[in-house]
């Protein structure tokens, strides 16, 4: 009697679990479909921003010579930025991205170069802290929900540090978003910006395929002077591809959780049902054993 | 005195926050306060922070919290890039109060001549705006 009710009390706590799993299944994959409308809906500012750019350096005559855009002769710092989650409960996710920074950090150190590690989400902070790496500045709250100020405040930091000479050159390591079952560890340079990423037409403006100032060049007003537009213009799109990078993780996040809640969900079936036989066995048994017992009393009495 | 409407794309990172024909833009480029009717000639403008004012007619007006951005006028045609744009309403004053003491400190707290202190400037500016749209008129 004793066996069949723990393994009944087991199958109970199984099958809590199996809730619990299949709740954050769900909500995973309604945020999923939020978080893939939140990339879809940068593709046109993204496009717009290049569209602007190219327009401007035509009537500048070219690019300004900004610190960002300008390659240090000595690239003894190298910055890696990690885009992480603050949660946990998503596979791989995390520890991937901790996994490919840290193989590229021990490839520039053989190189000879030091390392300043930057993070996204607390996971991504507690790692590299917990490895007596601690990053140098580290970004936390809003890996579910990104916004472009995050992006900004991020963006910022790292131009400063290259602007005033404490790195010189950032990679940004991220969850590239596939589709909800697939990710890939994507690593980009991020600057020192190269000029080429700024004036090729992208995917995005043939996919939005806005409209080029119609107007001759010669008439269209500018304020103030090109130069000093494009002055902003080029910055922003370091906090663009930080902001879709963050975007892309989320929803990358948000894939992983689905699939590792599912597979939680189907192994907690698979559990329930060998606890479910084996409580059956377990009360087979008793039952064998009473008859047994009925038998041989009857046989004793005879 | 009704006059001719044009169409205004309002632009963010996050969407589109407003798409509809206007009589009259206005919002401040880096040069100062601007106005845009209808048929303006080609233009393209650095924006600052500040109340951005989309005039539907006289008496209706869009007014939105507009952070910094870019206005491009081709073909009759306004676009509006902003980094962010809010309805003033929708302004959590404490938290703008937080971030313009933020960016004060970063800016009291910076280098002399860095970028730290240009970046710590440029969020002060906007925070300040915000905080100004907020406060009513």
């Amino acid at each position: 009697m004793a066996q069949q009710r723990d393994v009944k009390n087991r199958i109970a706590s199984v099958k809590n679990i199996q809730k619990i799993t299949r709740a954050m299944e769900m909500v995973a994959a309604a945020r999923l479909r939020r978080a893939e409308t939140r990339i879809a809906a940068l593709r046109p500012y993204a496009g717009a921003i290049r569209r602007m750019t190219r327009q401007a350096a035509e009537a500048a005559g070219n690019v300004p010579a900004l610190p960002i855009l300008n390659e240090h002769d000595n690239e003894q710092r190298v910055a890696l930025l990690l885009v992480t989650a603050d949660r946990g409960l998503a596979g791989a996710f995390n520890s991937q991205i901790i996994r490919a920074g840290v193989r590229t950090a021990a490839e520039y150190q053989a190189a000879g170069r030091e390392i300043v590690y930057y993070a996204t989400g607390r996971r991504g902070v507690s790692s590299l802290t917990f490895r007596g790496t601690e990053p140098r500045q580290g970004f936390t709250g809003f890996t579910e929900r990104p916004a472009y100020a995050n992006a900004r405040e991020i963006a910022q930091a790292l131009m400063t540090a290259y602007i005033d000479g404490q790195v010189d050159r950032v990679e940004i390591l991220y969850n590239g978003y596939i589709s909800p079952i697939q990710q890939e560890v994507r690593r980009e340079t991020l600057l020192p910006l190269q000029q080429a990423t700024i004036l090729e037409e992208s995917d995005e403006e043939r996919e939005t395929g806005g409209h080029e100032a119609g107007a001759p060049h010669a008439l269209v007003e500018y304020e103030p002077e090109p130069e000093e537009i494009l002055q902003r213009l080029v910055p922003d799109y370091v906090e663009i591809s930080i902001f879709r990078a963050l975007l892309e993780s989320t929803a990358s996040e948000l894939g992983a959780r689905m699939t590792a809640m599912r597979s939680a969900s189907d192994n907690a079936g698979d559990i329930i049902d060998d606890l479910t036989l084996e409580m059956n066995r377990a009360r087979q048994a008793e039952i064998t054993q009473e008859i047994m017992e009925v038998v041989a009393g009857a046989e004793a009495l005879s | 005195m009704a006059r001719t409407k044009f169409p205004v794309e309002v632009l963010t990172p996050e969407g589109e926050v407003f798409n509809d024909e206007v009589e009259m833009i206005s919002t401040r480029t880096a040069t100062g306060s601007i106005g845009i009717l209808a048929n303006h000639t080609p233009l393209l403008a650095m924006l600052d922070p500040t109340e951005l004012r989309l005039y539907r007619s006289e008496g209706e007006i869009v007014r939105l919290a507009q952070g910094e951005g870019y206005l491009q006028v081709a073909d009759n045609h306004a676009l509006i890039l902003v980094e962010e744009a809010h309805a003033p309403d929708q302004i959590d004053r404490a938290d703008l109060q937080e971030k313009l003491q933020a960016a004060q400190d970063a800016y009291a707290n910076a280098e002399q001549g860095s970028e730290a202190q240009r970046q710590a400037a440029r969020d002060r500016r906007r925070w300040e705006a915000f905080t100004r749209i907020a406060g009513g008129e």
